[in-house]
């Protein structure tokens, strides 16, 4: 009885033993903690931060109602254009004032005014992705791309204009 | 069906060999891959034959079909769809290469061709490394070889697409009933697309087989890589490697310049870098590149960061795929200005990353344990751990520009698994969103490189070392704080946020500290000099973009219009031609424009800078043009012009008026002008609700419409038409003309642009004006000189010849004998006389003569002989009664005005900086290489 008893005594000091070795490796693992794991560490926070921060200046396309809650920041608008409503620019009026209709994806529409001359091409572009703010009724927009059918085939052309 | 004119063996041949060099390209791969895996057996050598044998076969194939493909595209066989696509009857042969590269399919052979030479290269140089790094090669181009195999694989009913033939025909591509007719060659022939007017340029020569050699260049340090873990030599690739990937970064940075250069100088984005995703995705395997060759130096020195170069080293190589799937799969689409267009092989590319990146890691983390990795760390005194934060700073640089370029991919992953995703925009302000990060970066690297120039690897005593370097570096910081006080405080460049002042600041760092480097411990030895210049490089390039980019200013601006609707200025200002137009110190006229080709029309504006009181203190001139698409006759493209100082450059661009640049809405507008009729009489007014219009004058030698150019034998009536707005005082004249050339009547409108009026003649004119020859009964008379007759009472005085006769109708010839006389007209009753100056003419031994009237009188003579033995002349005189001349002008308002250009004019302050600095630090690569070379 006894020599059992004793056995399992040192197999408990044994194992007691073996928790600290394990306790104490990781303390001293934290406190010799290579440089390069320490870099390494503070990259990925600083990664996670930073991305955070990143998708912040990311949304999704918004509508002139949304843009219309916001007045103040710059939003990005996925729209048709409206054919047949006015297209308007007069260069010899205001070189940099252009004017038309977009229909945004909930069917809104609105004026659009670009401050930028008038792309060419533009009465065939069908998908317009606009950059601006809503003052009053009308959209101001400081950029604007626009997809367009191309002439030739089926592969389609992209227009950008920037103010 | 039997088609006429087809070539149908270079394109059998094409595809033969794009069958072998596919099959050879596996055979290279598997002969090189059992040839490593032997290298310690006698098998090695004949594996390795084997390997090279289907190398080159390989490399013949690649090259057979980039000959061939030049070949029917330079026989213009328009059966090929790749030749139909590209290549067009008029497109000048100096542009076959740019079409060759247009689209997809050359440019994944332009890609072949450079990875062969490479190839070759790494064959008769890289000795114990040949085996596994061409094994490597000939894997990759084992992958983009099936790009081109267009086979389809029916997997159940839907056919899978592999690979695009740039021999398929264009009866097989497209349908249509033009393809019924055995002739269809001569039909499609004049329909062929050419190359877009946009890439007719040298630009598009010289750029895409630098980049391309540059994306080729990756594959050799990802070979090495692969290379040293499979065959275990961990240490021993980074010699070799180190060589390339400088040689890598200088190809593929340079590559990216002149992508920057194309942008600024010759299209209208107005600026070298947008921060595009195809701009990004170029750039981004290139810092990695950067960040593995900072790594395999250190590695190479201290036995540190082997396995930070592998990883660098490999996934620069992955990101060029990466790029590669972006730009060709079609995912930007609504994000990018230039990217491919879809061809369907998005699968295909991403089978082609992921095989790779589970190749590459896959090695990787199986050999991790055995790759080497000394116990003892860094300092963080020595040049190893500064190198190595470094380079993660420009991993971190990469992995943010990638994670913003990605969302179009992210919109596609997501709407795969669920239809209704609500799509992420792009961020609203690509340039802001991207250098906000970035800018940090360029702090960062501006001080690590700073110091770590001066440091030493494996530093042991760091304090007897920095009392000898402490004086250079206080030297470094004073100087790059000095200068940033007074480029802060002289505005030298706009620091609008303490950001730019601390970047300005680690930028100076590094170039006084590396420029102090070159000069003090290197004594001006350039050999040894790459890294330091490579530093100063890169400090003076972002000096230079910042000082471009902060300091960008419009000339174009009009204050007084639009004010406080955006942040951002107007960029546009309305140019009349021949208005000076003052703007920003600027005084700016738009003078002239002329055809200088068939499709290129040029533009001359004038540019005055004006002192404060007013003076011209210089003038010079910009030349922007436009070019017209052939076909259409609509504006293709429009190349700005831009005028360099050393210190700042003015870049210039020009938009057109819509009925100038569009043929079909010129012409619509044409129509929709509206005409009304009126009949005058010389000095006759009338009366619109605008204006007031009155014949001047009838002129029958017309030279005032520009429209109008002379010919032998033409028969002019011109009016002189004034309009005067009922607003304004001054009188605007029109000049509209007919003319008789052959049978037909052709009519030269006038247009009096700043009050957008149209004149016309009246198509009945000569009708109306001139009465038929055949009407008038001549009489004839011969005098002397000094003679004189009467006729109907008029007296008539022979009074000399003319030598040198001037007549509206006629344009003299060298052969020509012309002869005028010269007759004075005295009138019966009132005392006046008129002079007339018929002409006698001999042009090829034909006699001719040229009647002189005087309309208002209705005399009609002509010179009809002259007589040299008896020195006389004979005359042919006739008289109409006169008419009531009265005539019909049509009038059409509100014609708008086209004789204007739209302006947008920047003024970019120290850009040479950038140019300079780029340069500087390519030029460090590639000392840096040349000295690896030795």
């Amino acid at each position: 009885m006894k020599t059992k008893i004793k056995e399992f005594d040192t197999i408990k000091t044994i194992r007691s033993k073996q928790d600290d070795s394990i306790f104490s490796n990781f303390a001293k693992k934290i406190v010799t903690m290579k440089k390069s794991h320490i870099i390494g560490i503070v990259m990925i926070l600083a990664a996670i931060v930073i991305l955070t921060l990143v998708a912040g200046d990311m949304s999704t396309y918004a509508t002139f109602k949304e843009a219309a809650l916001q007045p103040d920041i710059s939003v990005k608008l996925s729209g048709e254009l409206v054919k047949n409503k006015e297209i308007v620019y007069r260069p010899e009026v205001d070189a940099n004032h252009f004017s038309f209709y977009v229909k945004d994806s909930e069917g809104t529409v609105k004026k659009v005014i670009l401050r930028a001359a008038k792309p060419q091409d533009f009465e065939r572009s069908e998908t317009i992705i606009l950059t601006g703010k809503m003052r009053g009724d009308e959209f101001i927009a400081s950029d604007m791309l626009m997809k367009c059918p191309s002439k030739y085939k089926d592969e389609e052309v992209f227009v950008k204009a920037r103010s | 069906m039997e088609y006429i004119g087809e070539h149908l063996l270079p394109g059998k041949l094409g595809h033969f060999f794009i069958l072998l060099g596919f099959v050879s390209s596996l055979l290279a791969a598997i002969a090189y891959f059992f040839a490593t895996n032997n290298r310690n057996h006698p098998s090695y050598t004949s594996w390795c034959k084997i390997g090279r044998i289907g190398f080159m076969v390989h490399g013949f194939s690649v090259f057979s079909i980039i000959a061939i493909i030049f070949y029917i595209m330079y026989n213009q066989y328009y059966e090929y769809s790749y030749v139909f696509a590209h290549v067009s009857d008029d497109l000048p042969m100096r542009y076959i290469l740019s079409a060759f590269w247009e689209g997809q399919e050359g440019s994944f052979l332009l890609w072949m061709f450079w990875n062969v030479v490479l190839g070759m290269v790494l064959i008769f140089t890289a000795k114990s490394w040949e085996a596994p790094t061409l094994s490597v090669m000939a894997l990759i181009q084992f992958f983009i070889g099936s790009m081109l195999l267009g086979l389809y694989i029916y997997i159940g009913d839907e056919p899978m697409k592999i690979g695009i033939n740039p021999f398929t025909l264009l009866r097989d591509t497209q349908e249509g009933p033009i393809f019924a007719s055995a002739n269809y060659i001569e039909t499609v022939a004049p329909m062929a697309n050419g190359l877009n007017v946009l890439l007719q340029n040298y630009w598009m020569t010289i750029h895409p087989p630098t980049l391309f050699l540059g994306f080729a260049s990756t594959a050799v340090p990802f070979a090495f890589a692969i290379a040293g873990l499979w065959t275990g030599r961990h240490k021993e690739w980074l010699k070799p490697v180190l060589t390339w990937s400088l040689f890598s970064g200088f190809m593929l940075g340079t590559g990216i310049l002149m992508g920057g250069a194309w942008a600024y100088e010759a299209l209208s984005f107005g600026g070298y870098w947008a921060w595009d995703p195809v701009e990004n995705m170029s750039l981004v395997p290139w810092l990695v590149l950067v960040a593995g060759i900072h790594t395999v130096a250190v590695a190479k020195a201290t036995g540190q960061s082997i396995r930070s170069s592998y990883i660098f080293l490999m996934l620069s190589f992955l990101l060029i795929l990466y790029s590669t799937f972006l730009t060709r799969s079609g995912i930007l689409g609504d994000s990018s200005v230039h990217a491919f267009t879809e061809l369907g092989l998005e699968w295909q590319l991403v089978f082609f990353i992921l095989f790779f990146l589970f190749l590459s890691f896959g090695l990787f983390f199986i050999k991790m344990k055995s790759i080497p990795a000394p116990q003892k760390e860094e300092a963080s005194s020595s040049k190893e751990f500064w190198m190595f934060i470094g380079s993660i700073v420009l991993l971190f640089s990469a992995i943010l520009i990638t994670f913003s370029t990605s969302i179009p991919v992210y919109n596609s992953i997501a709407t795969y698994f669920n239809p209704d995703f609500i799509k992420i925009a792009l961020p609203a302000d690509p340039v802001a969103h991207y250098n906000k990060y970035q800018l940090w970066i360029a702090i960062l690297i501006g001080l690590f490189s700073g110091i770590a120039q001066f440091l030493r690897f494996r530093e042991s005593n760091f304090k007897a070392f920095f009392s000898k370097i402490k004086i250079q570096l206080l030297l470094a910081i004073l100087g790059a704080l000095v200068l940033t006080v007074i480029i802060y405080t002289q505005e030298w460049i706009y620091l609008r946020a303490w950001q730019y002042i601390v970047l300005t600041f680690a930028l100076l760092f590094t170039i006084f500290s590396n420029l102090n480097y070159i000069l003090t411990f290197l004594k001006g030895n350039l050999k040894l000099a790459g890294a330091a210049l490579a530093h100063l490089g890169f400090g003076v390039m972002i000096i230079g973009s910042l000082a471009s980019g902060l300091n960008k200013s419009y000339v174009s601006n009009n204050r007084f219009l639009g004010e406080g609707i955006l942040e951002k200025p107007d960029k546009n200002v309305l140019l009349i031609k021949d208005n000076p137009t003052l703007m920003n110190g600027y005084r700016v006229t738009y003078l002239r424009d002329t055809i200088v080709s068939s499709y290129t029309k040029e533009y001359e504006l004038q540019f005055e800078k004006l002192d404060k009181s007013g003076e011209v203190e210089q003038a010079f001139s910009l030349y922007p043009n436009v070019l017209f698409d052939k076909k259409t006759g609509k504006l293709a493209a429009r190349n700005p012009d831009t005028k360099h100082y050393w210190l700042r450059d003015i870049f210039t661009q020009i938009y057109l008026p819509e009925v100038e640049s569009d043929p079909e809405i010129a012409k619509a507008f044409q129509d929709s002008l509206e005409f009304k009729i009126y009949e005058l009489a010389v000095s006759d007014t009338f009366r619109t609700k605008e204006h007031l219009t009155f014949l001047e004058a009838i002129d029958y030698h017309p030279t005032q419409n520009p429209n109008y150019e002379a010919k032998d034998g033409d028969l002019t009536i011109g009016l002189k038409v004034g309009v005067k707005s009922l607003k304004r005082d001054s009188v605007y004249y029109a000049y509209p003309m007919a003319v008789i050339r052959g049978n037909r009547i052709v009519r030269y409108h006038s247009q009096i642009n700043p009050l957008a009026v149209k004149v016309k003649i009246g198509d009945d004119i000569f009708d109306r004006l001139l009465i038929p020859e055949n009407e008038l009964s001549y009489k004839e008379f011969v005098l002397k000189q000094g003679e004189s007759i009467t006729y109907n009472g008029y007296k008539m005085t022979f009074e000399n010849f003319n030598n040198a006769p001037i007549h509206p109708s006629y344009v003299p010839k060298e052969e020509d004998i012309a002869v005028g006389a010269n007759i004075k007209v005295d009138h019966p009753r009132l005392s006046e006389s008129r002079t007339v100056e018929p002409v006698y003419l001999i042009r090829g031994n034909v006699p001719f003569n040229l009647k002189d009237e005087i309309k208002d009188w209705g005399i009609h003579t002509r010179f009809t002989e002259i007589n040299p033995s008896k020195k006389t002349i004979t005359i042919n005189v006739a008289q109409t009664p006169v008419r009531q001349q009265k005539v019909i002008v049509e009038l059409a308002e509100n014609s708008l005005r086209s004789d204007f250009v739209i302006l947008e004019s920047i003024i970019f302050p120290g850009i040479n900086f950038f140019w300079l600095g780029s340069c500087t630090m390519l030029l460090g690569m590639l000392v840096s290489m040349a000295h690896r070379l030795k």
